[in-house]
């Protein structure tokens, strides 16, 4: 970091850049707070401080949580088991490629190759296998199961697995796993016993960033769901059909479903800028 | 670095079977599937009979397909642009040890981790024409209210200031983390060696971070080739045709027409768009991902 001596006027200056930039970062959450916390008929009116400028109410989250409950709960279990498992599978096959890229020199194709050819995925418009894989899963009478969305959301988040943990492992120093090999362990107990637990960080934010993406997945989960297994993007994706412009009710569904993932990710600061670029930027 | 191992290739070879059988199974086995199906006709979602390139010329015929085509590239063009230009001046202003950078990366990574579909619904709050905050606050201060949903042009600009609300973040993190692991010395060098500040940025920072921005570019790209989520959300693809991506249009032609040969036609037109994108990418910036 570049740190010169600044005149006072240019830090007051910044500081003024800088609450104007929270402001634009923040605004848009911030009115879907304070809009579910308004009766509906403040809704309309541009008043952004609650108990100055208009009286809040508890009752939209109330009619959220009890009458209209079994939907945002049947949505959030769903998005739950879903999106868990997904980050599960999906860090288990990246672990095991990541430690494979990282740590072996494969023959037939070239390790950059490889890797290469799983982070292909990613660029790959989701659009572009949507409709053979709504057939396939109707095929296997998987349609309106969180199997089928699991498997989806799997294929698009092991790019990130698998290029996280490759730099983790590749970061790590020889010596340990080397010697562990000399006593005896094959490859696989050395990944297992010696090597992943120095990269528990990385595992975290590799689970934490396939845990966000499944869970805002939309796509899919609208073409492949209907009514079991509906999760939370689907949820809200119906409120507004149903409700009209009810915005009360709409933004506590909004913030329902954005709250689970924005809260996991801030714990995982340090790793964000390395995981969302998938390795090509270190933070 | 590659370890000794005594093992021979063989074993080896099932770390990475597991992602390698996947992505043939979920990703390069659906794409076959679906050249099959482009070339195919069909019925109430069942396939019918071999009907060669007929489907691509329905598709190249259509108007809806040539408006989600041009939607889909002033997306891509307009969205990169955004994100990439604000967040690059965001991460300069504030690449310096100031109070609350550290918390306003925090908020920063707000937007990144919301849902796009739940972005859109918000935004259709923030953008709702009788009464919303934004036009309230135009009418307040004196101007007229805009037709955000319901004008062609202005619902384009609703989706873009959504996404790029959501996406300037990424931007940001990345070339403020590329900034910041530019060594102190080399800026002192620097401000010895140049006049301006310009000249530093030109000579010294942007070839430090030029990695750093390809990257932003290049997955900023791949990204907004996507857009959906938004413009479902937030218009509804509408007015008219107005926010209908390419990506839209694969699921309207598909599922709700229920016509698969023309939607995999477009997916597979829209994938060939993309890939020569990063193809093209990937020949300009060699060694991007090494």
């Amino acid at each position: 970091m570049y740190r010169p001596q600044m005149p006072l006027w240019k830090r007051v200056l910044m500081s003024i850049a800088m609450v104007i930039a929270t402001v634009w970062l923040i605004f848009p959450i911030y009115w879907a707070v304070i809009t579910s916390l308004k009766k509906p008929a403040d809704v309309f009116k541009l008043s952004f401080i609650p108990f100055v400028q208009f009286r809040p109410t508890l009752e939209n989250w109330q009619t959220e949580l009890t009458l209209r409950a079994k939907e945002v709960f049947g949505g959030l279990s769903t998005s739950f088991i879903v999106a868990i498992s997904a980050a599960a599978v999906a860090l288990a096959i990246g672990t095991l490629a990541g430690y494979g890229l990282a740590r072996f020199r494969y023959q037939r194709w070239k390790n950059k190759d490889i890797a290469m050819w799983i982070l292909s995925q990613r660029f790959l418009p989701p659009a572009a296998t949507v409709i053979p894989f709504f057939l396939m899963m109707r095929k296997f009478g998987l349609i309106d199961s969180p199997l089928a969305l699991i498997l989806v959301n799997v294929t698009f988040t092991i790019p990130f697995t698998v290029m996280i943990l490759r730099d983790a492992f590749g970061e790590l120093p020889l010596e340990l796993e080397e010697s562990a090999l000399v006593d005896g362990c094959t490859p696989f107990q050395t990944l297992v016993w010696i090597a992943l637990p120095l990269v528990a960080p990385a595992l975290v934010s590799a689970a934490i960033i396939s845990f966000a993406f499944t869970w805002n997945e939309f796509l899919f989960a609208f073409i492949l769901t209907y009514s079991k297994a509906t999760p939370m993007t689907v949820i809200i994706a119906g409120t507004q059909d149903v409700q009209g412009v009810q915005f009360w009710y709409v933004s506590t569904r909004m913030l329902t479903a954005v709250i689970p993932p924005t809260i996991l990710a801030m714990a995982i600061q340090r790793y964000i800028v390395r995981g969302l670029t998938l390795g090509a930027v270190k933070g | 670095m590659a370890i000794r191992t005594r093992d021979k290739d063989r074993s080896q070879i099932l770390f990475i079977a597991p992602a390698i059988l996947w992505l043939l199974t979920f990703t390069l086995f659906p794409l076959l599937y679906s050249l099959y199906l482009s070339l195919h006709g069909s019925r109430f979602l069942r396939v019918t009979h071999f009907v060669g390139l007929e489907n691509y010329r329905m598709v190249l015929t259509d108007y809806r397909f040539w408006q989600a085509f041009r939607v889909t590239l002033t997306f891509v063009v307009v969205n990169v642009a955004a994100t990439t230009v604000v967040g690059l001046l965001l991460a300069l202003l504030f690449n310096h040890p100031i109070k609350g950078i550290r918390l306003f990366r925090t908020f920063s990574t707000i937007p990144l981790f919301a849902a796009p579909v739940a972005v859109g619904y918000i935004c259709q709050i923030l953008f709702y024409e009788e009464g919303g905050p934004i036009n309230n606050l135009l009418v307040t201060l004196g101007a007229n209210g805009i037709n955000w949903i319901s004008h062609p042009f202005w619902a384009k600009v609703a989706v873009c200031l959504a996404d790029v609300w959501q996406w300037t973040p990424f931007a940001f993190l990345v070339l403020l983390a590329a900034l910041q692991s530019v060594p102190d010395e080399l800026y002192e060098a620097a401000v010895l060696d140049t006049t301006s500040s310009w000249q530093t940025f030109m000579h010294v920072t942007l070839p430090m971070i030029r990695h750093a921005l390809v990257t932003v570019v290049l997955l900023r790209t791949v990204e907004a080739f996507k857009i959906f989520d938004l413009s479902f959300a937030l218009t509804n693809g509408g007015p008219g045709l107005a926010t209908r991506t390419l990506t839209f249009n694969v699921y309207t032609t598909g599922l709700r027409d229920q016509n698969l040969g023309e939607a995999t036609a477009i997916a597979f037109l829209l994938m060939t768009l993309v890939l020569a994108v990063t193809f093209v990418f990937f020949r300009i910036y060699r060694g991007q991902y090494d």
